[in-house]
């Protein structure tokens, strides 16, 4: 299984742009990382899809929580218990 | 503060001070406190974020996107500004 995971973090550093990708369990540990993503960010992220998930809980798929900066953009989404974060850089 | 509401496509807005209270809002956010903290929390921890390069900087905006509508939060002059909006995305064109 954990073959698996890494080969799609992998596969998602391949695409334009990603310049990070995390992977965090429901207890926002993590379970994969590669280049700009830091581990200890994990519990954090995880954090906040939970919370953003809070302000409509009768929807049934989570949001896609998007955080822009001057030269990054974060992407996070839940989905069966599984949180993923990819770093984008917009330059 | 009647900029906010004449935003395209608008469902609600907020504008929450520092301290977690709600300084104006309208449409399906008019008053709700509950939203407001939420929010609140959701900026705190966006901000502790590490983003390569611009760790003092925090972001520029926030957004939480559903199916059909989306929340766009920024920070500017130490109050929250959130505003919940329908989302259209148009149909791609064929060619």
């Amino acid at each position: 299984m954990e073959k698996a995971l890494e080969r799609q973090l992998d596969e998602t550093m391949n695409n334009p742009g990603v310049v990070g990708v995390l992977c965090a369990d429901k207890q926002g540990l993590c379970l994969g990382a590669r280049g700009t993503g830091e581990r200890q960010t994990c519990g954090l992220i995880t954090s906040l899809a939970e919370t953003a998930q809070k302000l409509h809980p009768d929807e049934s798929s989570s949001p896609v929580i998007s955080i822009e900066t001057d030269n990054m953009q974060i992407l996070i989404k839940s989905k069966e218990g599984i949180t993923t974060a990819v770093y984008k850089s917009s330059t | 503060m009647q900029n906010l509401e004449r935003i395209p496509d608008s469902l609600g807005y907020l504008v929450i001070s520092e301290d977690k209270a709600v300084v104006s809002s309208g449409g399906e956010l008019e008053n709700d406190e509950k939203t407001a903290a939420l929010v609140y929390n959701l900026v705190q921890k966006a901000y502790r974020i590490p983003v390569m390069g611009d760790k003092r900087d925090g972001f520029k905006k926030l957004t939480i996107n559903w199916d059909s509508f989306f929340y766009a939060i920024t920070v500017s002059n130490n109050r929250i500004y959130v505003c919940k909006r329908q989302y259209n995305p148009q149909e791609p064109m064929v060619a």
